[in-house]
């Protein structure tokens, strides 16, 4: 039975590949069982995804989940997702949606304007603090709503089932808020419910199906979805798996389709022949640095700032101990901002000129400074290890501070240190990104190093009122260059995220923002893919 | 008996409450709070309103003395309390948990029986042969190997490089992903194990009453088999239960290094995420298998051996 | 195995140890945090790098001579609080009795209810990582059987006749204590502190790896470890070497542990776990 079902498997592979090999390549097929992984850490935090700030919920919910707007990784921007339109007011401050009337709930209920307002309305649960209100905060009287000031939110207006109307605190595209996925559309009133909480539903491609904690959470194909023809696989089984080794050894017995890669497998994927065809790099939105505390006497001075800069071989502990899988960093911004300067060089190596601006700034003997960082091996000790003997060479002596990553996130924002490591998100939106660094921003909100230069505020500030996006650009590109000459931290990587696929998975997008993040429903397999 | 059993339990209260207050001292000094933890990957920006909120609805602008006397009266009604994190029942949360750590720790005591107690008995058999010396090195040198080590050389030799077993992970439960962790984890208890069961054996072996069976003319293994098993039996139970302890501890350890999805890793993710409620309530259940399981071996004992008064 | 083979072979092991800490600086040119060079990074054992290098480019020989310090730090610190703490407890627990004794015996079966590692765990999360809040950490959580042995020692002191003949004579309480009891009990307390001392080597090893030990650039065989487990496929002599440090040390450890009881007290087999 199994032999004559293989055969006549094997016998319509056959047919397919002779008669539709024209079509067969880039044509998505329906069917097939993708095995994806979830790869930070061991669990998912909530089945409630309006309560995760963690990039680990986010895997699965793309699957289940849509917010308003998506973001389209193929083209490095947000689009409408639940709507068909959408009209802003001329002082940018009211927008009208035209919603999707083809949306369903897994439930079988039609998502209407009511259900957008009730899940927005959720997030701002006064009881609650859901890490999601800092992008619903943005709708007038949202906050008034979360205080408790307010019956509902006052900038909520549904004016018919598939009419919605939003007013903002501020002009602003709303699209880099309300794409994200911790404001997914939830169904009015079921969305608070305890059978929620395990069996969430939503709007997105797939419908729950099973959720093994600690080890899988599998969907399957929601055939009422309103993108018609997607998604276009049956089932998604998406398995959390923490450790890059064991995703190695996964992928290569072909037990999951998508592996997230680590440095070591970078390497050896890259080394490859046949693996290297599949592999999907992409710079993504995050800038490790070390941060200067300002406040500190010898990181005043500006040549001090840069000496540093021009000590550390950045490009040597790319190569050696990121393995390559990191872009250099010449400023904040990454290279997939669209402010992103592309003929700007970064700081090289030059540790001569580094003691020529330490003798000039008056620390010709050197200096001492303690550094505070966790020990991730991409952005804390195991690079600190790296630059320590790199600065002892021009007379800087590092203290290494370990502290857990709860901890560093609770005294870099109080000021609490002299020099700290991180790895920082700098997009998709570059205003929002160099807006850390406007000195009217408080140092608990994002400027962390209290870099106050007014020329620098100047620019920013006339970014925000620019006309177009090709002057705001500019503008932000020359501030972006300020930066990188003023240099209130050591530039060193943007993050190069890495995914390896098999063979037949067809469709994986390069997402700048998160790579592990993927629109399953656009992803497809060919025939080659194997039975599950 | 039943009077026996039900005075051991009542005795667990105040070691418990006792447990809690300590632990809930400890972690309501820690630095780092689950709101810090939330942009602790760098992957969020920070946002001090929303650190203000979630104090606000974890109640953590309270006094600590409001919150241990809510944390004693939820406790005695079995409510642990509700993650950060999550926002689930801890209990449920522990619920998914324990059974991966039970599992793996039955499993590594397995090991540890099935290994440990025939080499200690058969060393015993034959005092100073080469099996005796064999095993006497084997167990020393199994006390003194760091297990998560041990593991890792062996997750290289039968994952990485022979590709024979899982190298990590739950899987769908099946038994070949628990063989690494549970061997790893019961190299300690074996080693004690097998000593303990050399030296009881020894004991008995050297008491008169076996001395005299001999000379009479006994075979040993037959000696053995009917009069010295009940009297190790005693010391090899206590053994067992006081190794419990050290397991569960060293349980996070071996969890941690095969992605196990078990209490010991839930306790060190919860800790570094600072879900407070979690942790307490991890250890807390830690703490309270490793009572359960000595008042276990107590009635085991005093069944074994009825010279133990119950009074 | 002999009673004399133990002593040996484990003073022999323990020696290594103490004169690799010792003479650290003498045995090998090397920085163990300076001498990094990525470009010589993750080289196999050679005959200029005994052990290979690591991840960093640094000789691996060199941190395993540096964290023997470390590791002799950790051992020897924690054990002399703990046993501090588990003599003074246990000596006047026993010597005065009463509600005192309550105390310190509730106290102890606390100690003895929550795994060690676990309590030490917790009390690093509060200190952060690093030397002194190990020491602290480990030195706080492993007194109790120092305490129980000195107790029940003290407790069958009391009633010998030369104890009872120095409180006639009018010692102070302190005074009977500290000479008439402590030195009685100095051999199992010993003992149980070099056994201690293994495992509070190994202790450090497993808090390095959960990311709660003793952070680099310092190293410490733990902390070598914790990086073992990404390089083990590629650069397995990153893994071996410090394990196999920690191993031969504690193995001494408790080999000489076990001797001395041996001899000390022939009939005292099973050990406290």
């Amino acid at each position: 039975m199994a032999g004559r079902s293989a055969f006549a498997l094997a016998l319509a592979a056959f047919l397919l590949a002779a008669g539709a090999s024209s079509a067969r390549a880039d044509e998505p097929r329906q069917g097939g069982t993708l095995n994806y992984v979830a790869p930070y850490g061991s669990s998912f935090s909530s089945l409630d995804i309006h309560a995760s700030a963690q990039i680990q919920d986010a895997i699965w919910s793309k699957a289940i989940h849509k917010p308003l707007y998506d973001w389209d990784a193929d083209a490095n921007q947000p689009v409408l997702a639940l709507a068909t339109d959408v009209a802003a007011s001329d002082d940018g401050l009211v927008y009208t949606y035209k919603l999707r009337q083809d949306v369903y709930f897994h439930n079988g209920k039609q998502m209407t304007a009511d259900d957008i307002i009730w899940t927005y309305t959720r997030i701002m649960d006064p009881q609650k603090a859901y890490p999601s209100a800092r992008f619903i905060r943005y709708i007038k009287g949202a906050a008034e709503y979360s205080e408790g000031k307010a019956e509902a939110i006052s900038g909520l207006k549904k004016i018919d089932d598939f009419t919605l109307e939003i007013t903002f605190t501020d002009p602003m595209d709303p699209a880099y808020l309300l794409m994200r996925n911790v404001t997914s559309i939830y169904p009015k009133d079921e969305g608070n419910s305890e059978e929620f909480l395990k069996h969430p539903i939503g709007v997105g491609p797939y419908k729950f199906a099973e959720y093994v904690p600690g080890s899988r959470l599998t969907v399957e194909r929601w055939e009422k979805y309103f993108d018609s023809g997607k998604p276009y696989l049956d089932k998604v089984n998406i398995m959390i798996m923490g450790d890059a080794s064991a995703r190695d050894v996964a992928f290569r017995n072909k037990e999951i389709d998508v592996s997230v890669l680590g440095p070591a497998q970078y390497v050896a994927y890259k080394a490859d022949p046949e693996m290297s065809k599949y592999i999907l790099e992409v710079p993504e939105v995050f800038t490790r640095f070390v941060g200067f505390n300002l406040d500190y006497e010898p990181f005043k001075d500006k040549r001090v700032r840069q000496a540093i800069n021009y000590a550390i071989d950045s490009d040597l502990i790319i190569k050696r101990l990121a393995k390559d899988k990191a872009y250099r960093a010449t400023s904040w911004l990454p290279i997939s901002s669209p402010a992103y300067d592309k003929d700007a060089k970064p700081y090289p190596y030059d540790p001569e000129k580094a003691k020529e601006l330490l003798k000039e700034a008056g620390y010709a003997e050197g200096f001492e400074f303690e550094l505070t960082a966790t020990q991730n091996e991409s952005w804390g000790l195991t690079i600190v290890e790296a630059i320590i003997p790199m600065l002892a060479k021009v007379g800087i002596t590092v203290k290494a501070k370990p502290v857990e990553s709860s901890v560093l996130s609770e005294v870099v924002p109080a000021g609490d240190f002299q020099a700290f490591m991180w790895s920082y998100t700098s997009g998709p939106d570059p205003l929002t990104a160099l807006l850390n660094f406007h000195s009217e921003t408080p140092q608990s909100s994002g400027n962390y190093e209290k870099f106050n230069n007014p020329d620098y505020d100047k620019l920013i500030d006339a970014a925000k009122q620019a006309r177009n996006e090709d002057e705001k650009n500019e503008l932000l590109r020359q501030a972006n260059n300020l930066l990188q000459e003023e240099a209130p931290m050591w530039f060193f990587n943007y993050n190069k995220a890495v995914i390896a696929y098999q063979p037949w998975l067809h469709g994986a997008q390069p997402n700048s923002m998160e790579i592990a993040l993927q629109s399953y429903e656009k992803i497809w397999f060919d025939e080659s893919a194997p039975s599950r | 008996m039943l009077r026996f059993i039900l005075r051991r339990l009542l005795q667990m209260v105040p070691t418990v409450i006792a447990v809690s207050l300590l632990i809930f001292i400890i972690f309501s000094v820690v630095p780092g709070s689950i709101a810090s933890s939330m942009i602790a990957d760098g992957r969020g920006a920070n946002d001090p309103e929303l650190i203000e909120r979630l104090n606000r609805e974890f109640g953590l602008d309270r006094p600590v003395h409001v919150r241990f006397g809510d944390y004693i009266w939820n406790l005695a009604q079995f409510d642990l309390g509700t993650s950060f994190r999550t926002r689930q029942p801890v209990t449920e949360l522990i619920g998914e948990r324990i059974w991966p750590t039970l599992k793996l720790a039955i499993a590594a005591m397995c090991v540890a029986i099935a290994i440990g107690l025939p080499l200690g008995f058969f060393a015993a058999m034959r005092p100073g042969s080469l099996l005796d010396s064999i095993t006497m090195v084997g167990a020393v040198s199994g006390l003194s190997v760091p297990q998560f080590w041990l593991g890792l050389l062996a997750m290289y030799l039968f994952a990485l490089t022979l590709g024979w077993l899982p190298s990590f992970g739950y899987g769908e439960g099946g038994l070949r992903n628990l063989v690494l962790p549970a061997l790893t984890l019961g190299v300690g208890p074996m080693a004690l194990l097998a000593r303990t069961t050399r030296a009881a054996v020894l004991e008995v072996m050297s008491t008169d009453f076996i001395r005299t069976a001999r000379s009479k003319g006994m075979s040993s293994f037959r000696l053995v088999k009917w009069h010295v098993t009940r009297n190790a039996l005693v010391l090899i139970i206590t053994t067992l239960g006081l190794q419990f302890g050290s397991m569960m501890g060293q349980a996070v350890v071996v969890e941690k290094l095969f992605s196990w999805p078990g209490l010991g890793s839930l306790l060190i993710d919860s800790v570094g995420l600072r879900d407070i409620p979690v942790v307490q309530g991890s250890i807390l259940v830690l703490v309270l298998c490793f009572l359960v399981i000595n008042t276990v071996v107590d009635v085991l004992y005093a069944v074994i051996d009825p010279r133990i008064s119950h009074g | 195995m002999g009673l004399r083979l133990n002593l040996v072979l484990g003073g022999t092991l323990c020696l290594i140890v103490i004169v690799a800490a010792v003479l650290a600086p003498w045995l090998t040119p090397l920085s163990p945090v300076m001498d990094a060079d990525l470009m010589n990074a993750e080289l196999p054992p050679s005959a200029e790098f005994w052990f290979g290098t690591d991840a960093q480019g640094r000789d691996v020989f060199t941190r395993i001579l540096y964290g023997a310090r470390v590791s002799l730090t950790v051992g020897i610190g924690s054990q002399l609080i703990n046993t501090t703490i588990g003599l003074i407890l246990g000596i006047s627990a026993g010597y005065f009795g009463g509600w005192w004794d309550d105390l310190v015996n509730g106290l102890t079966n606390l100690m003895l209810s929550v795994p060690s590692l676990i309590f030490a765990l917790a009390i690093m999360a509060v200190l952060g990582p690093g030397l002194s809040s190990l020491l602290i950490a480990l030195g706080l959580t492993n007194w109790s059987w120092t305490c129980r042995i000195a107790r029940s020692s003290t407790l069958s002191l009391k009633s010998q006749s030369y104890v009872q003949a120095a409180k006639t004579l009018g010692y102070s309480d302190f005074r009977i204590m500290l000479t008439q009891i402590l030195p009685n009990i100095v051999g199992p307390v010993l003992v149980i502190a070099t056994l201690g001392m293994g495992d509070a080597i190994l202790a450090e090893a497993a808090l390095s790896f959960l990311g709660l030990g003793i952070q680099p650039p310092q190293p410490s065989w733990g902390n070598m470890l914790t990086d073992a487990r990404e390089l083990i496929a590629i650069a397995p002599w990153v893994a071996i070497f410090p394990g196999l440090a920690i191993f031969m040390t504690v193995l001494g450890l408790n080999l000489f542990g076990d001797g001395l009881r041996d001899w000390l007290d022939p009939h005292m087999r099973t050990r406290p776990v």
